[in-house]
């Protein structure tokens, strides 16, 4: 079960426009003061299931047993190689929605500090999520999380990602006829799951602790499984970066 | 006899092999045996209720699946029919149409109008008419099921239960409270309520009981199999604990009971046979149990009128105190917040008096040139998406009631019906239907009676009409009128009196509107205190008053504290535990506005010559001290006219923020911050030129919009604030705008700028389609849209005269379009 913890302010900051710059005393304050009632009003709640990777075309992606189609070639090249694909489905709860509204009326600052406190904590609860199917499945690596709307990866898709998960039900996430998320502070995404027993070893192996986990160029920023493929040396690089 | 319902049906499918992600209602049409061989497994095993396989057969989630609403769930009903057929089952099982949630959501939470969500219903309740019942389940927004039983009830006359799905906290996803689910329903004639989903009997049993003091109505249980294994989806519960633990709750109003996700036959007929059995042997309930249950029972007797929102219930167990500032009436800002369309103002209005204390908000909006019934609505819309707590509907005219009560998410208060027999006959037949309660004015044709006696009876007269109209007694409330006393000094203790006549011989509860008593008196507070003590004594328990005086506040804490409703202190102490005396606390130094060093320069550098006061709400603007804004120019209104204010120290402020902003050294928060020191300092000067009668000076109208589609609006909201802050009128046409209504805005404003805002790729289409609709009517103005995936490059792609990088940036289009400073 995921657990609420403190939000990541400089996150937070970070959506506002701060960059790396942190933030003068009147806004932390001011942000400090907006986190009790945020997480009062967060019910984080998830929903995912795992399934087999079927057929990865150049522009189709099938998962056995779901009634789920991936069309595109973002997502066919964000699972390449992945011997299952995450469906997942997350969300603050309607109080957030409910909470910002009540400030936009109330204190515009608030609002703006709470909504940009509020996307950080939905993403910490997607690490959360993702660390506990690490946990479950500590064989594979998972990349990063690629939501329906990104690349070429129709937002229409919405739906039917909510269905594969139950979403209505179980965590009482629906989407708008514009397909979008609804409560607002939700997010959907498709993580790629590679055996690492499958990959070659020369890629993981003999690799300088500095050095971006297994030498992909760029470094993990530029790789989809991020800084999150379990080798020790990304750990450490993730560590310097939070 | 208790009801054996059915169980779960997605379980069967999907041991069926339905793929997740798949439409179970295709199987209807493509699967017809499967189907009736689930149902005849649960008539054998002992359902005496089968519910058809049309959770989700409505109109949305059916849409791209080839098939009509009225093709699925006629199959479905045939199925299930069928099945009763095969099983020699006949009369004793009934066929229940089975409607779940729609999957998209009602505004404020989603796009869709409680009209629509009607519609929706509507459709599927006339497509399973051959049903014997209809029943709503897995509901979890109050307003979507107070939908779909207006439809069910309006569209059929087969009997409607409804039971809802709520998590650990004893709320639903969407926020509803058992208490509040419990008044609404019973409030629309439902004929049974309960619990299916989310939980296994063990965790809901606690909210069993919480219902079953709510109320009387028969209550359904269709509980889960316990709680899914997170890795395997199996269930906890088997069989035979599954109906030991629904056994031990059955003496709780439980009327039929069933199973929902992970039940199979098997837990159904281990459930019949508990059952059966409790109903020949009686509950085994252990001495502990016992107790537990005459302890609920006695409260279930003892339930007090309530109201409520989705939210949040109010129960008259104590008195209560209804807000009074939602009124045009003696209230030159708020009237111009009506004519003006100002939400926001009527918003902040409801919020600082909630925050004071308010259990319940008065809504009063008629005014001259208002369409009172477009208003009532709209505000009521508004206020239901922020405010947590119950409306009272205050009007007499039954039109505008009627549209009110349809609306309104919870059961509200109608404020209100009199002893004249037009009044009773338009306004309790909509009281009865919504199920509200209802304020009773005691007077009618002649007007307001002299002596307490007879407007007694006119009080007698109106609970019986009442009651003939089938409204609970628990229902009405009575209002005796508060006379003015500078006019009518000897009729104060006949409305006393009343009030006294009507608790002890109709043992109805009191309502009064308390501020009028002072009217044309000094120091209104001390009368209105007075008299309100007098009245609570005499069994006032609903004052309306205003919650923002302090004094008045005070005087129902501390009657609640001395008549014991406050139990060990507990509200009163939490109020008052910091009281300073006024004398004192004005006494202390205000830190906050001194003015700091090294500012001076930054004033003089951009030519302002300015009193020190003057200075000081400058700094404020700039520093973001958000308290100050409307203490400082309150202080400068005394010298100072509004437009030198706004023209010569907010804006020039702004803009020193403003400047910082551009440059990168000031980030939005600071931005908006400053942004709302002038926003405080604004409400003051509005106020100010309201009550003088002179209208703000407007440096140019905008309408904005976020558009079509589109429901993610804090970015539209916050250069509303910046406009607004810079002098200009902002018509705020809100989200999800219908490109008509931007087109009809622009026009009847006559504008020269349009705002459109989007946040997501799938919405710049309506954008773009809105641009096109003002440049096809031909009108005069220009358009600057913004939001997160906008560009320069698409702007002027879908034909946009500006694109604005953010809020700033759009109050310098503004003015230069406007050509002003």
């Amino acid at each position: 079960m995921v657990q609420l913890k403190p939000i990541r302010m400089e996150e937070a900051a970070r959506y506002l426009g701060y960059g790396t710059t942190k933030p003068d005393e009147v806004i932390l304050s001011l942000m400090k003061e907006c986190e009790a009632p945020l997480l009062q009003a967060c019910h984080p709640a998830y929903s995912y299931g795992i399934f087999d990777v079927e057929r990865a075309g150049e522009e189709l992606v099938l998962l056995r047993d779901c009634a789920l189609q991936l069309p595109g070639a973002d997502i066919a090249r964000h699972l390449e190689g992945c011997e299952k694909a995450v469906i997942l489905a997350a969300t603050l709860g309607a109080n957030v929605d409910r909470l910002l509204r009540k400030l936009q009326v109330s204190s515009m600052p608030k609002a703006l500090l709470t909504d940009a406190m509020a996307g950080a904590a939905i993403e910490q609860i997607c690490d959360d999520i993702q660390e506990e199917i690490r946990q479950q499945m500590p064989l594979y690596r998972q990349t990063w999380r690629f939501s329906p709307g990104y690349g070429d990866l129709p937002l229409s898709l919405q739906e039917t990602v909510l269905s594969v998960v139950e979403a209505g039900k179980r965590i009482g996430l629906s989407v708008t006829k514009g397909s979008m998320l609804s409560p607002a502070k939700s997010v959907t995404a498709i993580i790629g799951l590679q055996n690492m027993e499958q990959i070659s070893g020369a890629l993981h192996l003999n690799v300088p602790e500095e050095a971006a986990g297994c030498g992909t160029p760029g470094g993990c920023a530029s790789c989809r499984f991020g800084a999150s493929c379990g080798l020790s040396a990304v750990k450490k690089e993730k560590q310097g970066e939070v | 006899m208790i009801k054996i319902l059915d169980g779960a049906m997605g379980t069967q499918l999907q041991q069926m092999g339905l793929k997740p992600g798949g439409i179970p209602e295709m199987l209807n049409l493509t699967e017809p045996d499967k189907i009736i061989a689930i149902h005849r497994a649960y008539i054998e095993a002992g359902a005496q209720v089968i519910y058809t396989n049309t959770f989700g057969a409505n109109r949305y989630k059916v849409r791209r699946s080839g098939h009509s609403v009225q093709e699925l769930i006629g199959a479905a009903v045939k199925n299930a029919k069928e099945a009763l057929l095969q099983s020699g089952a006949g009369e004793d099982v009934k066929v229940a149409l089975d409607l779940g949630p729609i999957g998209a959501l009602i505004a404020p939470l989603g796009d869709l109008t409680f009209e629509e969500a009607y519609d929706i219903f509507a459709e599927q309740v006339r497509a399973g008419q051959d049903a014997d019942w209809i029943v709503l389940e897995t509901m979890t927004d109050l307003y979507e099921t107070k939908a779909a039983v207006l439809a069910a009830k309006e569209n059929s006359d087969k009997p409607v239960y409804v039971t809802m799905t709520f998590e650990p906290n004893g709320r639903t996803f969407t926020g509803t409270s058992i208490a509040s689910m419990a008044l609404t329903l019973e409030g629309l004639g439902v004929d049974g309520i309960g619990f299916n989903c989310s939980l296994g009997p063990l965790e809901l049993a606690p909210m069993v009981k919480e219902l079953y003091t709510r109320t009387k109505l028969p209550i359904f249980f269709k509980p889960n199999a316990g709680l899914p294994d997170p890795l395997t989806g199996q269930y906890n519960v088997d069989a035979k604990e599954f109906a030991e633990m629904i056994a031990t709750l059955l003496p709780y109003g439980l009327a039929a009971v069933g199973g929902c996700c992970g039940t199979t036959p098997e837990y159904i007929r281990a459930l019949s046979q508990a059952v059966r059995k409790f109903e020949s042997e009686g509950a085994h309930l252990e001495k502990e149990e016992e107790k537990e249950y005459e302890e609920l029972t006695k409260k279930r007797e003892a339930c007090p009128l309530g109201v409520c929102c989705a939210s949040q219930a109010v129960f008259l167990d104590r008195p209560r105190v209804i807000g009074e500032r939602l009124n045009p009436t003696g209230k030159k800002r708020f009237q111009q917040a009506l004519r003006e369309q100002d939400m926001d103002y009527i918003l902040q209005q409801a919020l600082s008096q909630v925050e004071a204390g308010a259990d319940i908000l008065d809504v009063n909006v008629g005014y001259p040139g208002i369409d009172e019934k477009e208003m009532m609505c709209r505000v009521i819309r508004a206020l239901q998406a922020v405010v947590d707590v119950p409306l009272q509907i205050d009007s007499n005219d039954p039109q505008v009631l009627a549209a009110a009560l349809r609306i309104y998410n919870g059961k509200p208060i109608v404020n209100s019906v009199n002893g004249e027999e037009k009044s009773l006959a338009s306004i309790l037949p909509l009281v009865k239907r919504y199920g509200a309660a209802v304020v009773g004015l005691t007077l009618d044709e002649n007007g307001i009676a002299a002596k307490a006696e007879e407007r007694f009876a006119v009080a007698k007269k109106i609970a019986d009409r009442a009651a003939l109209c089938g409204i609970d007694k628990k229902n009405l409330l009575i209002d005796c009128l508060t006379l003015t006393a500078s006019a009518e000094q000897e009729a104060v203790a006949q409305t006393l009196r009343a009030v006294q006549l009507v608790r002890d011989r109709l043992g109805l509860p009191g309502v009064l509107g308390v501020s009028n008593i002072s009217f044309g008196l000094p120091y209104r507070e001390l009368v209105n205190t007075t008299f309100l003590t007098m009245a609570l004594q005499n069994g006032l328990m609903l004052p309306i008053l205003n919650p923002n005086s302090e004094a008045m506040m005070g005087v129902m804490r501390a009657y609640r504290l001395l008549m014991n409703y406050d139990k060990n202190a507990v509200e009163y102490t939490d109020a008052y535990k910091n009281y300073v005396p006024a004398a004192k606390a004005e006494a202390a130094p205000l830190a906050a506005a001194q003015k700091p060093s090294g500012e001076d320069a930054a004033a003089k550098k951009i030519g302002l010559e300015l009193s020190e006061e003057a200075m000081q709400l400058y700094y404020a603007v700039v520093r973001g001290l958000a308290s100050e804004g409307e203490r400082l120019a309150r202080q400068l209104l005394e010298t100072l006219a509004p437009m030198t204010i706004v023209n010569q120290i907010l804006i020039p402020a702004l803009d020193t923020v403003g400047d910082g902003f551009e440059k990168g050294t000031i980030y939005l928060p600071q931005l908006i911050l400053s942004a709302s020191v002038v926003q405080g300092a604004f409400a003051r000067i509005k106020e100010y030129l309201a009550g003088s009668g002179a209208a703000a000076e407007s440096k140019g109208k905008v309408v904005l919009a976020t558009v079509k589609g589109d429901i993610h609006d804090i970015g539209k909201n916050i250069v509303k604030v910046l406009l607004e802050n810079y002098g200009f009128t902002v018509i705020d046409l809100g989200r999800d705008v219908e490109i008509e209504a931007v087109v009809l805005a622009a026009q009847k404003h006559e504008v020269k700028l349009i705002g459109l805002s989007a946040l997501m790729t799938t919405t710049l289409g309506s954008m773009e389609q809105t641009i096109a609709a003002v440049r096809k009517a031909g009108l005069d103005c220009r358009i600057v849209v913004g939001g997160a995936v906008l560009t320069q490059e698409y702007a002027d792609r879908i034909g946009a005269d500006f694109y604005a990088k953010d809020a700033k940036e759009t109050v310098d289009i503004a003015r230069k379009v406007y050509g002003v400073s």
